[in-house]
């Protein structure tokens, strides 16, 4: 190979990955208080926060996979067995799928529910579909179902990361973080 | 004698002053609203209402309308909305089961142009509103009036306490309304 990979992921790939992380606890916290809550101004105020944040989430899902296809993700250790490297592509690809289609289910569900979702409250983004209660309903149960699927996979992901650093001590939690974290290396 | 044929005549009179009720169309009328709540508007419907209209094109000051918006038929898109729209705080469905519009005066404002004037109640409080509104003559014979004006929900007391506090629900609420009135007999 005439040009290596990286060793690391770069700090845009860095922080569109943690970023991602914040905005989803945010997302996830705020659509689980909201659902449960009476009808209220501060559960519209919390809706419409709910879903800019989930409209970010699918922004920066979009630029994270260009951006992978101009910085390229360092290569999984050698040492890790076919299966573990075949888990790890589908739950990378099963979590962008899901952050994909978990704003998407919502952006539905919200235009089938009669209320457009307007970014920040004034972009407006355009219905795709009418209003329709049955399909308001449907999409809500994909929209949580989809939901706990997504915590499965972070959860996994999450588990990997830690089995990697604890148990096989390699670096894959570590590219993930910012240099200043070895900085005790002096590597 | 005199007397009585008076009566007649002016009650005849009267009569004749009024334009001809016209059967309203419900099925293919409609009464809409739109609210806006953190920028966006969330649109509603009212799926049973009487009308009365009487309407002539001609003498425009004969004519005259009274309506009746049976509140509990709201439909704004979701179970949500709808529950929430017939809370006391906002149309009161218990209370105030239905709204009313009844004009007071019609006149012509320009070519197929008109303006009715008349009082709106809604949770039991009544303000003078001005309607414009068009008509247009149908290919069957029917007449097809159209308009839109805008109220403000706190004048009728309708989204009160924490609703109101900043700017989460906005106060204007345009209505939008058709009805088709069946060909004059």
């Amino acid at each position: 190979m005439s040009q290596s990979l990286p060793q690391r992921y770069g700090a845009v790939a860095q922080a569109g990955h943690w970023l991602t992380l914040l905005l989803v606890i945010g997302a996830f916290a705020l659509g689980w208080i909201m659902s449960d809550m009476k009808m209220s101004p501060t559960r519209l105020k919390l809706f419409s926060y709910h879903k800019w944040i989930g409209v970010t989430i699918f922004g920066i899902a979009v630029l994270r996979l260009l951006w992978r296809q101009w910085a390229k993700a360092p290569p999984l250790p050698p040492t890790m067995p076919a299966w573990e490297r075949i888990g790890a592509h589908l739950s990378h690809w099963g979590l962008y799928a899901l952050l994909f289609a978990i704003p998407l289910s919502g952006w539905l569900m919200s235009s089938a529910k009669g209320f457009q979702t307007v970014y920040l409250g004034m972009f407006p983004i355009p219905d795709l579909v009418g209003r329709d209660r049955e399909l308001g309903k449907l999409l809500q149960d994909v929209h949580e179902l989809l939901t706990t699927i997504l915590l499965f996979v972070v959860g996994l992901h999450a588990t990997a990361a830690l089995k990697h650093h604890f148990f096989n001590r390699d670096d894959v939690l570590t590219r993930m973080l910012p240099r200043w974290r070895k900085t005790g290396d002096a590597s | 004698m005199k007397l009585f044929t008076t009566a007649v005549l002016l009650s005849l009179a009267t009569l004749s002053a009024q334009a001809a009720p016209r059967t309203v169309d419900t099925a293919r009328s409609d009464i809409s609203f739109s609210v806006k709540q953190m920028g966006v508007a969330v649109d509603g419907r009212f799926k049973r209402f009487e009308a009365q209209v009487s309407f002539d094109a001609a003498k425009p000051e004969t004519s005259s309308a009274a309506l009746s918006v049976d509140i509990a038929s709201i439909d704004a898109g979701s179970d949500e909305a709808d529950s929430t729209a017939a809370e006391r705080a906002w149309l009161d469905k218990a209370g105030f089961p239905k709204a009313t519009f009844k004009s007071s005066s019609v006149r012509a404002t320009g070519p197929g142009k008109y303006e009715a004037k008349g009082l709106l109640t809604i949770k039991g409080k009544p303000r003078e509103i001005t309607v414009p509104f068009r008509a247009a003559d149908q290919a069957s014979g029917a007449t097809l009036l159209s308009g839109q004006f805008s109220i403000r929900r706190t004048d009728f007391g309708v989204g009160g306490g924490e609703w109101n506090e900043g700017d989460l629900v906005s106060n204007d609420v345009p209505v939008k309304f058709k009805l088709l009135l069946a060909p004059a007999k």
